[in-house]
């Protein structure tokens, strides 16, 4: 009876949180402005992407096209009732014209069906049929979309996993200076200066150039995403030191310490809580900085290797101004890179208006 | 290790700043044809990539150092680049004798310095003696040294010189074709031992003495190297006037391949190379640009997939890796290069301005390279079953094992920076995917690529060029087992293999007869064992194109040089 009666109160719990959750989300929602909104659906967007890629990608990404380098876009058609049966959408298949030039002409005598939800991906063709290069192929005639979709994966977690490790460097260095004051403070903060000092860039490429080679895609992804948190923390390390030398005159800090509280304590329950809102909204302002980090290492031949793709690295073949005039469509990965840069900053904006503490007084 | 298109980390960073320029390109703005008094003053204008590293012709061993220099000395042969066979330079004749021991040069007597002192044949032993002083580091001495021993020359007279060799060597002709330095100039700081500090960049252009067709007027480091006309040049044309005719030469130093395309087309440079994507947009703007398109001819370099044989790196402790076993197993590398695409690459990589390259000799070497040899066709079927019958099956789906079940795994590095072979390996790597074999692919930066081939040996797979030249034996140190760009495994204490001990054995025997027509048939069957044997799989070779002003006349370019470059000048107006 009474265990019954827990249960039943422990339900209403979770389902009033789930409601207070619910109408939380629901007042962000109507709180926020529309370029917000459009933010955040497009992140989403971009995430299932990296989550989804081998369903939302029409193709594999490292399959080559030999005979359809540098293809254009290709026009979606909508079918006439008649062909239904074969499918609701269809495209002209290209057919290369001049090798030299990479001209190509719409084969008007032959149409490729793009079937939706189709062996296991959202849209594709027939095995054997033509391809459709929904926002066209690139230079080996690899699909640009389906090499997006992919390539989603590693710039859109390299922000993410970036700012988790120099966050989480940052925090606790910080915290830690700013906590004990005195010579430690002035120690880790002078070392914290020495690293800010070193020209970042440059220290990425030496650091991105001893990479041994031989190592999977993965590894140096992740190689790369430690080499850039680890250039980017000292500087929030800085400011979070900053706060946390004025919380810790905080009356209510002085009272824990004079009942005995540990350091640990101290750190965990008083000092961190106190900065963690303002790191929060630090945090999604720096993930377009990775973003555009990785773009520029990959852009260099430094970052994500071939064939494995990622917005920069798959940006770099537009380093060539001969090919961004003929082929324009190569720079859509561009598109997308400022499209997510933007959206992280715009939300990252309004996530400070609304937690920020320091914005709020 | 000569490399064609090596390092342009440069050029990339260089984009920014030409990205205004390309921005006015791509908007159309369709200037109206490029005006220049080029023509006017009758000098040509072209690019060159780096600023030389210097002017002392015998130091010199960079490509822009080596144009720089080029028109200013000469040698005492030359070659006719459409016969490939030699013509008289500064000797007028040679001649074998003594069982072809005994090479006689005749030299001309209406030579001279720009200084006003004759050429004679002091000039020639002072170089030689410079070239053989092993405190003077350069590139000639490898070429020069037979069975590892100088050869004797001596002067009778101030017009002759003659050559002693130990043996037949055939090379000699070619090994003679060292720019010949003013010993009246030159012999003093020689004996003071400050030879290899002499006519560096630094030096005024007016103190370098030369007597080539021109002479070096003006350089500004990284913007241009100006040359005026030798008026004393020994070369007469067919009425009898003086040459060369053009009076003046610039070679615009521009080191982003971009910025060199907009110049040629705004009109600043009167030549340019294109690379094969410009080939077609500068034939279509031909006319409006006032210019000619022309295919030169078959790149004269050979690029390649080389596989690591070399056992200092394969064999640790006793363990020989099995990596090792697959690249010196026959079967292995005949599959392997069954899966080399060559079309495709053709396709992708050169818009179809290229040709499968069978041999490490260029068609374009008319005599030495074998046209015999037959091409492994691109056949992933084929090579799938040469690899089942050699016991490389699928151990699971998609990975395939040697016979030891060991997965087929290895690593494929080239350069940075060059996006041709970025995507020759990317095709590589698709089609050995297929096959099951795994290939892990990391571009290096040249320093870092030529450190791991020539010294910690560190790697399994390499895309990788050579420069060609005529003389098959400038090959040795690729050729040779203990050569040191003998690329799968340099510098052998003794030949490995039987076949690479018969490489050796035929290098020698193509070096006795002196006739390049009866020497041929060594090189061929060398090139024949490559083929069989595969250290190298060859993939495929550009077809070069130049473009060049309308006004030029008497402009004949071919993949050895120019015909006849002393007739060129500009169509009068």
């Amino acid at each position: 009876m009474n265990a019954g009666a827990a249960h039943i109160r422990a339900e209403n719990h979770a389902a009033a949180a789930r409601r207070g959750w619910r109408a939380a989300a629901g007042r962000e929602w109507r709180a926020a402005s529309l370029t917000v909104k459009l933010s955040a659906v497009m992140l989403l967007a971009f995430y299932i992407f990296a989550a989804a890629s081998p369903m939302i990608a029409p193709y594999d990404p490292a399959r080559q096209w030999r005979t359809m380098p540098d293809c254009p876009p290709m026009r979606l058609h909508l079918a006439p009732p008649s062909d239904w049966s074969r499918g609701f959408l269809y495209a002209f298949p290209m057919r290369l014209d001049n090798p030299m030039a990479r001209h190509y002409v719409e084969d008007r005598s032959r149409r490729t069906f793009v079937h939706l939800f189709y062996r296991g991906r959202l849209f594709t063709t027939a095995p054997g049929a033509p391809p459709f290069f929904l926002m066209g192929s690139e230079n080996l005639g690899r699909d640009l979309f389906s090499r997006i979709v992919y390539g989603a994966r590693v710039s859109m977690c390299i922000g993410l996993v970036g700012v988790a490790i120099s966050f989480s460097l940052g925090i606790m260095v910080g915290a830690f200076s700013g906590m004990m004051g005195g010579y430690t403070d002035s120690a880790i903060m002078r070392m914290c200066e020495i690293e800010m000092s070193l020209p970042s860039f440059y220290f990425l490429l030496a650091l991105a150039a001893v990479i041994p080679s031989g190592l999977s895609t993965t590894a140096t992804f992740f190689l790369i995403v430690a080499i850039m948190a680890f250039i980017s923390w000292a500087g929030f390390a800085r400011v979070i030191r900053g706060m946390a030398a004025s919380v810790r005159a905080a009356p209510y800090v002085e009272a824990a310490r004079a009942l005995g509280g540990s350091r640990r304590r101290l750190l965990f329950r008083h000092i961190i809580p106190a900065v963690i809102g303002f790191a929060a909204v630090n945090a999604s302002l720096s993930i377009p900085g990775y973003i555009l980090g990785e773009s520029a290492l990959s852009l260099l031949g430094l970052g994500i290797q071939e064939p494995a793709a990622s917005w920069g690295n798959l940006l770099s073949q537009a380093m060539d101004p001969q090919t961004i005039a003929y082929f324009p469509w190569i720079l859509m990965p561009g598109l997308f890179i400022s499209a997510a840069v933007m959206a992280f900053n715009f939300l990252g904006d309004h996530l400070r208006d609304r937690f920020d503490p320091s914005n709020a007084a | 290790m000569a490399d064609t298109d090596s390092g342009s980390r440069g050029r990339r960073l260089a984009f920014v700043a030409i990205a205004a320029a390309v921005a006015t390109a791509i908007c159309g703005c369709r200037v109206s044809r490029p005006r220049n008094d080029h023509a006017a003053t009758q000098t040509l204008y072209d690019s060159m990539v780096s600023d030389p590293g210097t002017f002392n012709p015998v130091l010199v061993t960079d490509s822009a150092s080596a144009v720089a220099t080029g028109d200013m000395f000469e040698s005492l042969t030359r070659v006719n680049p459409r016969t490939t066979l030699f013509e008289p330079g500064l000797a007028q004749s040679w001649k074998f004798s003594d069982g072809d021991k005994t090479l006689t040069f005749h030299l001309r007597h209406d030579v001279k310095w720009s200084d006003g002192a004759p050429f004679t044949a002091r000039d020639v032993l002072f170089t030689m003696r410079v070239i053989y002083d092993p405190k003077i580091p350069n590139s000639m001495v490898s070429a020069m040294m037979i069975d590892g021993k100088p050869i004797a020359v001596s002067a009778p007279d101030d017009y002759t010189v003659v050559a002693r060799l130990p043996r037949p060597f055939a090379p000699i002709l070619s090994s003679m074709q060292f720019a010949i330095l003013p010993a009246h100039a030159l012999a003093g700081a020689y004996e003071a031992g400050r030879f290899n500090r002499i006519w560096g960049i630094d030096t005024p252009p007016d103190r370098l003495i030369g007597l080539g067709a021109f002479l070096m007027t003006r350089y500004v480091p990284a913007q241009l190297i100006a040359y005026r006309r030798n008026p004393d040049y020994w070369m007469r044309d067919e009425h009898g006037a003086p040459l060369p005719r053009l009076k003046g030469e610039v070679h615009l130093i521009v080191p982003d391949q971009n910025a060199q395309y907009l110049q040629f087309q705004s009109g600043m440079t009167d030549v340019y190379h294109p690379r094969p994507e410009e080939v077609w947009p500068l034939e279509q703007a031909a006319k409006r640009l006032d210019i000619t398109v022309r295919k030169v001819g078959i790149d004269t370099g050979s690029l390649f997939f080389a596989f690591n044989r070399n056992p200092r790196h394969y064999v640790r402790g006793g363990v020989v890796d099995p990596r090792l076993k697959w690249f010196t197993d026959v079967n292995f590398m005949r599959a392997l290069a069954h899966a080399v695409d060559k079309q495709g690459m053709i396709d992708l990589c050169y818009r179809g301005l290229a040709v499968p390259a069978v041999s490490d000799v260029s068609p374009e070497n008319k005599i030495y390279h074998n046209p015999n040899l037959k091409d492994y066709d691109y056949d992933l079927e084929e090579a799938a079953q040469i690899l089942d019958r050699a016991g490389y099956r699928m151990i699971r789906p998609g990975v395939r094992g040697d016979p030891e079940g060991h997965p087929l795994v290895f690593r494929l590095t080239t350069n940075t920076g060059v996006p041709v072979r970025d995507q020759m390996c990317a095709i590589f790597k698709q089609d050995l995917q297929q096959l099951g074999i795994t290939v892990n692919y990391r571009p290096l930066d040249f320093i870092t690529l030529v450190k791991a081939l020539d010294s910690s040996f560190d790697w399994d797979c390499v895309l990788i060029g050579f420069t060609g030249t005529i003389e098959p034996n400038d090959a040795s140190d690729f050729l040779r087992s203990s050569g040191n760009l003998h690329i799968w495994d340099p510098a052998q204490p003794k030949p490995a293999t039987p076949w690479e001990a018969q490489i050796d054995h035929l290098m020698d025997e193509g070096t006795m007869v002196v006739d390049p027509y009866k020497r041929a048939p060594y090189y061929w069957q060398i090139q024949q064992i490559l083929h069989d044997q595969l250290p190298i799989i060859e993939t495929v070779r550009a077809v070069t194109y130049i473009a060049y002003r309308n006004t030029l006349e008497n402009y004949y370019p071919t993949v050895w040089g120019f015909y006849h470059p002393e007739w060129i000048e500009f169509r009068a107006q």
